[in-house]
């Protein structure tokens, strides 16, 4: 029981931030003064037509209240609206670009969680000697570094060597003769410096968190009991502290999941990788409002998404969860 | 880059002693990294229009110069000296960076001491409203607005502003509502001061130094935002900033022609300035909650020393 | 041949800023089997820092010097891998406050397994078995076995922590501080647990507290510490009718507040600093009996009556002071005369 009602409860956070990110995106496009949508004089190459549609489709010449339950109502049935652009459906071209984001971000991400909770394991454990002073350093230098910066740097570094940017291409020859594991290493030879850029900005920050979590519960009395039955130091770790000190990691990482995002559109601008902050970019340079509104309302469902994971995650690790 | 750090070191806060920035900068060295590189920056972009070696907008020397004697840092496409450039760039980004941090601390900090002296319905609507905030893509949002309300200075400083301050809030409001419990500031209540003049007399103070190490570690993120948007072209096209100067970097082909001067420098200001915030912040951090606590897990032998002279009338 | 011996026990820790904090001063005592002894004394005097150094666990900026003798053997010699056998197999403990010293991600009952599986006790399906046992035998029933820490009280907490404790049928089972911050119920309760399974299993035991009643009602035994010394060891009975040393004197003296945890020693002033020389007797800027030499010479620990040993020099003059709290002042100036040191009133 006590499952279920922390699930229903951790549900119906994440299905009210995602109804405030909705209603929020409502206000920024269409009722702040000069705001997008309802300006269809800064639509590009609007046609007599595509303005009416758009009127037409959004209610535009309705009240404001009406126009946001039309709005609303669009949304449920998976209608974002018409990208001002090239003038489809906006959702199921973000779906598609969302289908680019999340093996770049996941694999980025995924690694930099490995990297960060080992160095920080390591750095608390040999606490203060060499090892944790140059790891900490380095984790301090990586944590600032911005995206772009680091993304450039390697852009200039493997210039040549690794390809930079063409992934377009590569995703092109979906249906194309080549095979699918052609296609596949094609794909992986694309996502390294992306990844690599998103991973290297993102360890450093873990391995600090890592570590101050770390020191911390090696200071527990339950480690000292530990050693007290006669365990070596490598058993207390894993046994005992790396599960609890992983708790707070969850959800930081959780946490930080809008910043990871935010990294992942600026690394994508930098290497043209096909996704979704990609798409973002492009559509704030063509003020392709639409594609913007919908991007950033898949974003906010992602993170929103990946939280709600993440306090289930927690629920299964920590017992004492229950509220 | 985000505000992990901070939420990872709420917790509650002993008594602040009576100087906390001197303790923190004898105690904690890197503190004083910190603040000595923050201050670097401040005194450069203060004294920028003195200390620029070249002009800023006139061509000094051929496009794509590399590092020289003359020219330190090389040019840029437009022949523009990059040194003066990133000289420049530190004002308005810095500029943005403490301006928008100011902003989100008086949102953050009047929301955290409302919400957590108060309780009850203002904390549950504010919280709401941050925990909203926490969970959505600052950038994905900033993008959003700074295009919707078109790109300014200006903007880019509200947009960032309102963008920081959840943490802020949250971590002021955890630490207020201790404060709030705290036995004297009960007895001020009960002698019947006003929660006006207990707030400012009794709970200000407390969260003071708090909101001081959330304030530095906030600019860091304001910078970081700041360069990001500008990378982006979501600023003000003709404006100098260390992100605009990375944007030209990418846009006119500064990596294809292999300069990396154009990108390096200016790159590492933007990192260096952010590791400062940093230092400083984690160190005043360190200073309100120091972590005394000793490690339980045994490195190496204990040094077993000779009873030589130490017996019991040794001493 | 004693259980335990300890001879000479000296431990310093060294500080972040360069100094040494000499947490325990050249401490010696016997336990003998089945044997109850009590560690007394203010917070901070070195009661912790002594009992972990019985079983090796020292943080690693420690030096220490001195003998811990366990079956004939010195296993401070050894280093901290050789130690590990001993620990929990030979000597147990009960930490302070057992609210953390349970790791709360893992059940209870594989808690207790743990030590058992390691040092070979028992493993698998007899080993859990043997755990729900010893839970039953501290008052818990074996399906506790299966739940988390956080689902029991702290008297429970306790008592599992004890179990734990019996894991691996040691000979000496340390406790420190083990109902500190639990209810005067449940600590009454928990003492009474701790004394029936010394009866029971023929368990020596050290009560670790800065509660001297409670040490009168458990132990047979006493060791009182004093800024990192023992100062007075002896029966209960001794130190309780037959004081030798101001301190104890006073410490019986200023009975606890049972509903105040913290602070219920109340002899007025603080201990000296212990990352500092001290000059004299570490008492006498609190004593009351303090006269000439305590301020220029350390008093040693003498062995006074069979059993009973004091660190004070009223002991050395003739007329026995510490016998006779209530004139205690005006005998300390008559002492003064006796000496012969008379400062020139
Ligand atoms: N890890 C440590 N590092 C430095 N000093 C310590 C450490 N542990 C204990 N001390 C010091 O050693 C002294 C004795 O402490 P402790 O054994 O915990 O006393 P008790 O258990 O009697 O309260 C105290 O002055 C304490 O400050
Ligand atoms: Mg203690």
């Amino acid at each position: 029981m006590r499952s279920a009602d922390y699930v229903i409860k951790r549900l119906a956070f994440a299905l009210f931030t995602i109804f405030m990110a909705i209603t929020i995106n409502f206000f920024l496009f269409r009722v702040i003064p000069g705001s997008a949508v309802t300006d269809l004089a800064r639509v590009p190459n609007a046609t007599p037509q595509l303005r009416h549609a758009l009127t037409v489709e959004f209610g535009l010449n309705d009240s404001k209240l009406h126009q946001y339950f039309t709005y609303l109502w669009q949304l449920v049935h998976g209608n974002m609206g018409i990208s001002y652009v090239n003038q489809q459906p906006v959702f199921p071209q973000l779906l598609n670009d969302l289908k680019n984001t999340i093996p770049m971000v996941t694999i980025g991400t995924v690694a930099a969680i490995i990297i960060g909770v080992f160095f920080g394991i390591v750095s608390a454990w040999r606490r203060d000697s060499a090892v944790d002073h140059v790891s900490t350093s380095l984790a301090i230098a990586f944590y600032s570094f911005p995206p772009q910066f680091l993304g450039l740097v390697l852009l200039i570094l493997f210039a040549g060597t690794l390809p930079s940017s063409g992934m377009e291409y590569a995703l092109a020859g979906v249906f194309g003769s080549v095979g699918f594991w052609s296609r596949l290493q094609d794909i992986g030879i694309h996502m390294v410096l992306p990844a690599t850029t998103l991973c290297l900005t993102l360890y450093g920050e873990f391995t600090l968190i890592m570590r101050s979590s770390m020191l911390e519960t090696l200071g527990e009395d339950y480690v000292l009991t530990a050693r007290a039955k006669g365990l070596r130091n490598g058993k207390i770790v894993v046994r005992h502290a790396l599960r609890n000190a992983l708790l707070p990691i969850v959800t930081l990482v959780a946490m930080s999941l809008g910043w990871i995002m935010g990294g992942a559109i600026i690394i994508e601008f930098i290497f043209t990788w096909p996704g979704i902050g990609w798409a973002m970019w492009e559509a704030v340079s063509q003020r392709d409002y639409p594609m913007l509104q919908g991007g950033f309302l898949i974003l906010a469902i992602a993170v929103v998404g990946c939280n709600f994971i993440a306090d289930l995650a927690y629920f299964k690790l920590d017992p004492r969860v229950s509220e | 880059m985000s505000m992990l750090l901070q939420e990872a070191a709420v917790g509650p806060l002993p008594e602040v002693s009576r100087r906390p920035l001197r303790t923190v900068l004898r105690h904690h060295k890197s503190g004083l990294i910190g603040l000595g590189i923050i201050l670097f920056f401040i005194v450069i972009a203060l004294a920028a229009p003195v200390l620029m070696p070249y002009s800023p907008t006139v061509q000094s020397c051929a496009v794509f110069a590399p590092p020289s004697a003359k020219h330190w840092f090389g040019c840029d496409d437009g022949g523009i000296d990059l040194l003066s450039e990133i000289m420049l760039g530190g004002r308005i980004s810095l500029l943005i960076g403490f301006a928008a941090t100011l902003v989100s601390m008086v949102i953050g900090g009047g929301v955290g001491i409302l919400s957590g002296y108060f309780g009850r319905w203002v904390d549950i609507v504010l919280m709401r409203i941050t925990d909203y905030l926490l969970v959505i893509p600052p950038l994905a949002f900033a993008l959003v607005v700074a295009d919707v309300w078109g790109p300014s200075v200006v903007h880019v400083i509200i947009v960032i502003g309102i963008l920081q301050w959840a943490p802020t809030a949250r971590i002021i409001r955890a630490q207020v509502m201790t404060v709030k419990e705290r036995v004297y500031v009960k007895r001020v209540r009960a002698m019947g001061a006003s929660d006006t003049r207990i707030i400012a007399r009794h709970v200000l103070p407390q969260v003071a130094p708090l909101l001081v190490a959330n304030t530095v570690l906030t600019v860091a993120v304001a910078i970081y935002l700041e360069t990001t948007l500008a990378f982006l072209g979501l600023e003000d096209p003709s404006s100098v900033t260390w992100g605009t100067i990375l944007q030209h970097a990418f846009d006119r082909a500064a990596v294809s022609a292999g300069a990396w001067w154009t990108i390096v420098p200016d790159g590492i200001a933007i990192s260096l300035l952010i590791m400062g915030c940093f230092l400083l912040g984690r160190a005043i951090e360190d200073a309100l909650n120091p972590r005394l606590r000793v490690g339980h897990l045994s490195t190496r032998r204990w040094k077993l020393r000779p009873l030589v002279g130490l017996g019991p009338d040794a001493i | 041949m004693s259980l335990l011996e300890v001879r000479d026990l000296h431990v310093w820790f060294e500080l972040p800023n360069g100094t040494e904090l000499h947490a325990v001063q050249g401490v010696s005592f016997d336990l003998d089997h089945g044997e109850r002894l009590g560690l007394v004394g203010e917070s901070g005097c070195g009661k912790t820092t002594t009992i972990l150094a019985l079983m090796g666990l020292f943080p690693p900026s420690v030096s220490v010097a001195g003998e811990v003798i366990v079956n004939g053997e010195n296993i401070l010699g050894k280093g901290e891998s050789l130690i590990r056998d001993y620990r929990w197999k030979e000597l147990a403990m009960v930490f302070q406050g057992a609210m953390n010293a349970l790791n709360p991600l893992m059940t209870v009952g594989r808690q207790i397994v743990e030590p058992m599986e390691l040092h070979g006790i028992a493993s698998g399906a007899a080993a859990r078995k043997r755990a729900g046992e010893l839970l039953e035998m501290v008052g818990i029933a074996a399906s506790g076995a299966d739940r988390y820490p956080h689902e029991f009280s702290g008297g429970m907490r306790q008592r599992a922590s004890i179990a734990m404790g019996l894991a691996c049928q040691p000979k000496i089972l340390l406790a420190d501080e083990p109902t500190t911050a639990l209810d005067v119920m449940v600590q009454a309760q928990i003492l009474e647990l701790l004394v029936g399974l010394s009866n029971e299993l023929g368990l020596a035991l050290i009560l670790v507290t800065h509660d001297l009643p409670v040490v009168a009602q458990v132990c047979e035994r006493a060791a009182v510490m004093y800024a990192g010394k023992i100062i007075e060891n002896g029966t209960t009975e001794d130190l309780y009718h037959r004081p030798r040393h101001p301190y104890t004197r006073l410490l019986f003296a200023t009975t606890p507040d049972l509903y105040d945890d913290d602070d219920v020693i109340s002899i007025p002033g603080v201990p000296p600093r212990l990352d500092r020389q001290i000059v004299g007797c570490p008492f006498q800027p609190r004593c009351d009996s303090a006269f000439e030499r305590c301020s220029s010479e350390q008093p040693a620990l003498k062995s006074l009556d069979v059993g009973h040993s004091a660190a004070c020099h009223l002991n050395d003059v003739p007329v026995s002071v510490t016998a006779k709290p209530e004139s205690s002042p005006r005998n300390g100036q008559a002492l003064d005369a006796v000496d012969g040191s008379d400062d020139g009133s």
